[in-house]
């Protein structure tokens, strides 16, 4: 919102010695965030009104006219592109000798081969914005060669954040801000200038009939019918300072309540009191339409609130007026409307027709019902001034069936004192209170506090709200920063964060994983890519682009994606990524947290050692994790999904649980994704790291050094190819013998030397006794005795 | 051989002994070829085996004739021994232009976290180490507890101001960790002191500066006393560590339902140190992170007395800061996967030695 320094210094005394630069830093932070200022310099001298005699075409220039124009006494010609003019009309001109920042000096000068004696003015000269009429019009109450004062042309204005303001109704206007101004600065604010109704009004005159339906959608209306009015201009100090907060000036009638609105934050409508007599307030039928001003026909529904008349709609309440009610050009009489409308109703409405307009933002800030009169007091007062005729046709109707409940606040200065942190007194609170409108009583030690009807509709309630107002005012920044002190608290240790943060420090400050954040929802084109069909899981109503509405439930395709793109720019790279999974269900519950891992290489047949390199990986991390080994299970052959091998999967278990799956891509899937990746070899991992929160670390004993020497001895063992790796362990295992110590596992071998059908694995074996050094009788007894328990297991010795 | 011819042979074999070992450079050369003369079968070693030939009387002499050849060639050993050891320390110490003992070393590929990461492990510490607990909750989450329990009810317009993501099944994906205030206080009750980093969305559409995903991390502390001063002395700790510098902040005044009152902090811009400049448009200050004081209503949501405790909440976001901390100009990168934009890759690669970017 656009706010006028010209327009504040009506309503509070601002110094001129003051650098509106540090005003506006100061409301940003005592009130609210200012995004910008502005200084409006028109450099403007020597305008004067100037009338139109006449208007004539220039031969050969369409867009341009021959105007004459009476300056009062004198005449000039001029050559004008301005688009509207009429004869009779007063505009700003700017004579020879005159100047403004944007034309420079004006001179006499010869246009189109006619002379042209100065310049009708464009609004963007003073800081108005473009209009199609592109010329300032002057009230009829100007004389041609009445010369207009420049001060009130240049300006500063402050841009205020409208989502700072979205809490806080009463700073829709400029009145609102200047109290918070005057705050501030400590000075006092001017009493809003408005006149008394009962004095104007003919006590024989009857009241425009209003009928509220539904008093909760509307708790106030207020009317008032006049007739004198005319179409003309704004005078010019209300166009410029309309054009400087950036409402375009349009006619005066529409000028004025637009000029309300930024004054007070009550949007006001003018209605063709020609067409009105009485007003009903009501929710419209479901799929009746109604055509508003702006010439679109609405199809609107059964909770859109509607202002009629005789049952016939005039207005989509607190948004917009109807087309055939509007101020014309030949209007003499106006129905001037002033609700209060409820806030959540005007945005559900709004956001059905999908319609804004600047009443309606303003109606969802929920406004003070106090300001619908106060509003049409100020309207008579600023119109009054503008149209001589202006006369009352109806008394003030005022329909207020749903009355603002005061608001008291009872606060202890002790517990304000407290939460800010810093000494704050009695009367310091009172009086910062008190400068903005609040009524503050000192009662028993505590402050009874009452909230203005502009800050109560909504905003303030509780004694946190009246500590806010008093602190921003004290300024946050002369409060003394000081670190609390607490008791100590022991909390329980959460254990998604302890895995997941292990699981970051394992693989990507070790492992040489790549961390990457990925999104959470598929992306159906690359699904079609990978071949693969989802099962069913939560499911997005508006996704961010189309065909990514499905939440994921497994990290791989996302971690597949990154892939394919990274494999450009490198011939190797391990990802990771530890992300949330969902399933379907409307519970929180029905979501993990999943840790991903690819490692992936340029270059065929790689799938066997990056298999088993991710596997080491994996077991590395199990160990600094969990103190200890893990299993793996021969994965079924019904692969759940693309990405997944018919044969080189296996089950990740955790002290009995399966926690994941490692696999390798196979062929088929690198073929669908990309020709390139048959050249590639990529292993996988997926585990659920929600199942290891229950998983205690486990803190094993070390090995004690063997106070007699061991031997050590390794044992390669040809087995049947498709015999499991578990089943030869546990074969081995039954080996019972007292000087056998340990058995570990040291590799598989398949090749040349290893006829086919066959693999061999070979262990390290260490034999010794805790009592002794075993003699060489010894050692060759047991070796003896274990070779011939491999033989009897079935297994040949790979010499 | 008589031992007149033993000598000549023994001489014979020294002067050739002489030669080999003169000629050898290094210490396996030599032991080579002192193997090829004391060795068993070696050539003045198998002569020792012929003593027992001799006739007794001449075995004393034989055997004299042998063992000092055998020294004398055993000398010569030790002294080229010295020879090439001397020579091969030298050869050690000496300089070669070969080697350059200023080239970058070998360097170990360890991996990398996510700049988010980084800069959310750093923020971690920092509350570590002033007691709080790190807690984490669902991504997936209700309206009671994104909204509601945080003092946003339906038709509120702050809701228009986060953009949501909503689900069919009724549930939404969370546009703040503030729901995690909540959960917290479910858990613990007061007082209570906790953080939680995580992920949030936003339906909002995305472009160099703005995401649909991107993470926050909320900040709780609830305790009999807990003041303005307090957060303001916290924010300033959290913000100088992570960014390991003395910044400049201050508080304004921000609304958000669940804080009362609320805040905007913001820090002296980090480009202009708070002269004004185009990043901090001309004000001189940026941005930073939401705060306040804790709403009664929501403490009470969360089961909390508000009569009897209250606290601060803030909520910042880690995506900007790793942002910030790493220089990231378009957010875009940071959800892409593309370890080009992610991996200081000359941590690993090597050094940088044109950089024109
Ligand atoms: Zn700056």
């Amino acid at each position: 919102m656009l706010i006028s320094v010209n327009w504040l210094r009506d309503y509070v005394e601002i110094p001129d010695s003051l650098d509106v630069r540090a005003l506006a830093e100061r409301l940003t932070i005592t009130t609210a965030e200012v995004e910008g200022v502005e200084h409006i310099k028109t450099g403007a001298s020597g305008l004067i009104a100037a009338r139109v005699v006449s208007i004539d075409p220039v031969e050969g220039k369409p867009s341009l006219k021959k105007v004459e124009l009476d300056l009062g006494g004198k005449s000039a010609r001029v050559v004008s592109a301005a688009p509207v003019l009429r004869v009779d009309e007063l505009v700003v001109f700017a004579p020879p000798g005159a100047s403004t920042l944007e034309s420079g000096k004006i001179e006499s000068t010869t246009v189109a081969d006619l002379p042209s004696e100065g310049m009708i003015l464009p609004g963007s000269a003073i800081g108005i914005p473009a209009s199609d009429k592109d010329a300032i019009f002057c009230p009829p109450s100007m004389k041609p060669g009445e010369s207009i004062d420049a001060k009130m042309l240049d300006d500063w204005v402050i841009e205020i954040d409208n989502k700072s303001i979205t809490h806080r109704p009463d700073l829709w206007g400029h009145y609102g801000i200047a109290r918070e101004v005057a705050a501030i600065l400590g000075k006092p604010l001017k009493p809003y200038p408005v006149v008394d109704l009962e004095k104007l009004s003919d006590k024989k005159q009857s009241e425009v009939p209003i009928t509220i339906d539904d008093a909760n959608r509307c708790p106030r209306y207020s009317a008032l019918k006049m007739t004198g009015v005319r179409a003309q201009a704004a005078p010019l100090w209300m166009q410029t300072r309309l054009g400087h907060v950036g409402l375009r000036p349009i006619d005066c009638l529409v000028d004025l309540t637009n000029y309300i609105m930024a004054d007070l934050g009550q949007p006001m409508h003018a209605f063709d009191g020609s067409k009105i007599e009485c007003i009903e307030v009501g929710l419209a039928s479901d799929g009746n339409t109604f055509t508003t001003l702006d010439g679109i026909e609405r199809k609107l529904s059964s909770e859109a609130l509607m202002i009629q008349s005789n049952r016939k709609s005039v207005a989509l309440a607190g948004i917009m007026g109807g087309l055939e009610s509007e101020v014309a050009g030949e209007t003499q009489t106006i129905l001037l409307e002033s609700a209060n409308f409820e806030a959540s109703g005007i945005r559900k409405t709004c956001a059905a027709l999908g319609l804004r307009t600047d009443a309606s933002a303003r109606f969802e800030k929920s406004l003070d019902p106090n300001n619908t009169v106060l509003s049409i007091q100020r309207f008579v007062h600023l119109a009054s001034a503008e149209f001589p005729e202006l006369q009352m046709a109806s008394r003030l109707s005022d329909a207020y069936p749903n009355t603002l409940a005061d608001i008291t606040v009872e606060v202890d200065p002790k517990l304000v004192t407290r939460t800010m942190g810093h000494p704050v007194n009695e009367k310091q609170m009172t009086d910062i209170l008190t400068a903005i409108g609040f009524g503050v009583e000192s009662k028993g030690g505590k402050l009874s506090v009452k909230v203005p009807s502009y800050r109560a509709t909504k905003d303030i309630s509780i004694p946190a709200d009246i500590l806010e107002e008093i602190a921003r005012n004290v300024g946050y920044d002369n409060i003394v920063p000081r670190l609390p002190e607490v008791q100590v608290r022991h909390f329980t240790a959460n254990p998604q964060h302890i895995t997941e943060r292990n699981a970051l420090q394992a693989f990507c400050m070790g492992l040489g994983y790549s961390e990457v954040h990925l999104y959470i929802w598929y992306d159906e084109e690359w699904l079609k890519r990978l071949g693969f069909k989802p099962v069913a899981g939560p499911v997005l109503i508006n996704p961010s682009a189309a065909g990514q509405a499905q939440l994921r439930c497994s990290l791989m395709p996302g971690l597949l994606q990154a892939s394919d793109r990274n494999r450009f720019h490198a011939d190797a790279f391990k990802l990771c990524e530890v992300g949330t999974v969902f399933r379907e269900g409307p519970d929180s519950r029905n979501q993990s947290r999943h840790l991903g891992l690819i490692s992936a290489k340029r270059g065929k047949g790689g799938d066997d050692d990056l298999f088993a390199g991710l596997k080491g990986d994996i077991e590395t991390w199990a160990w600094q994790t969990l103190g200890g080994d893990l299993q793996y299970e021969h994965a079924s052959k019904n692969a759940a999904a693309p990405w997944t091998h018919e044969h080189k999967t296996a089950n990740i278990v955790a002290k009995g649980t399966t926690i994941g799956t490692v696999s390798v891509c196979p062929l088929a899937l690198r073929r669908n994704i990309d020709e390139h990746l048959s050249a590639w070899s990529i292993a996988w991992a997926e585990v659920d790291l929600d199942l290891l929160h229950d998983f205690k670390v486990e803190s094993k004993s070390l090995r004690r050094v063997p106070e007699h020497p061991e031997v050590e001895m390794d044992f390669s063992l040809l087995i049947d190819a498709g015999s499991p790796y578990a089943t030869v362990n546990e074969n081995l295992a039954r080996f019972d013998d007292p000087l056998l110590r340990r058995v570990t596992y040291v590799g598989a071998y398949e090749g040349k030397s290893v006829p086919t059908g066959k693999r061999s694995l070979t262990y390290r074996v260490l034999f010794g006794s805790p009592e002794r050094t075993l003699g060489e009788e010894d050692v060759s007894a047991v070796k003896a005795s274990f070779e011939k328990h491999i033989g009897s297991c079935g297994y040949e010795l790979r010499r | 051989m008589d031992v007149g011819e033993l000598q000549q042979t023994l001489s014979k074999l020294h002067q050739e002994a002489k030669a080999d070992l003169a000629a050898t450079k290094t210490l396996d050369e030599l032991r080579s070829v002192r193997s090829k003369y004391l060795g068993k079968t070696g050539s003045v070693g198998s002569l020792m085996g012929t003593i027992k030939d001799y006739p007794p009387k001449q075995r004393g002499e034989v055997g004299k004739t042998l063992n000092s050849a055998n020294k004398a060639i055993g000398e010569l050993v030790n002294e080229h021994t010295e020879r090439i050891g001397s020579a091969e320390v030298a050869a050690d110490a000496a300089t070669s232009t070969a080697f350059d003992p200023t080239l970058p070393g070998e360097r170990s590929r360890l991996g990398s976290v996510h700049p988010v990461t980084a800069v959310q492990w750093e923020v971690e510490a920092v509350f570590e180490r002033l007691g709080f607990t790190i807690e984490a909750g669902p991504e997936m989450e209700t309206d009671y507890y994104n909204f509601e329990a945080l003092n946003i009810p339906p038709m509120h317009p702050a809701r228009d101001l986060q953009d949501t993501f909503w689900l069919k099944n009724g549930m939404l994906l969370r546009t703040q960790t503030s729901p995690v205030q909540i959960r917290a206080m479910e858990k613990f009750g007061a007082p209570l002191r906790c953080i939680v980093p995580g992920r949030c969305f936003r339906y909002e559409t995305i472009d160099a500066s703005h995401e649909n995903t991107f993470h926050q991390v909320e900040g709780l502390m609830i305790d009999r006393n807990v003041s303005i001063a307090n957060l303001i002395a916290v924010m300033k700790l959290l913000l100088n560590e992570v960014l390991q510098r003395e910044f400049e902040i201050r508080l304004r005044p921000g609304y958000f339902p669940f804080v009362e009152p609320g805040f905007e902090l913001d820090i002296a811009c980090l480009i202009c140190n708070g002269k004004g400049c185009a990043t901090c448009k001309r004000t001189g200050w940026l941005e930073l992170l939401p705060c306040g004081m804790v709403h009664p209503n929501v403490l009470q949501a969360g089961g909390i007395d508000p009569n009897e405790y209250g606290g601060f909440a803030f909520g910042l976001g880690l995506t900007r800061l790793a942002m910030m901390k790493f220089g990231i100009r378009d957010i875009r990168v940071v959800n892409s996967g593309d370890l080009r934009n992610l991996v200081h890759s000359d941590r690993w690669a090597g050094p940088v030695i044109l950089d024109k970017d």
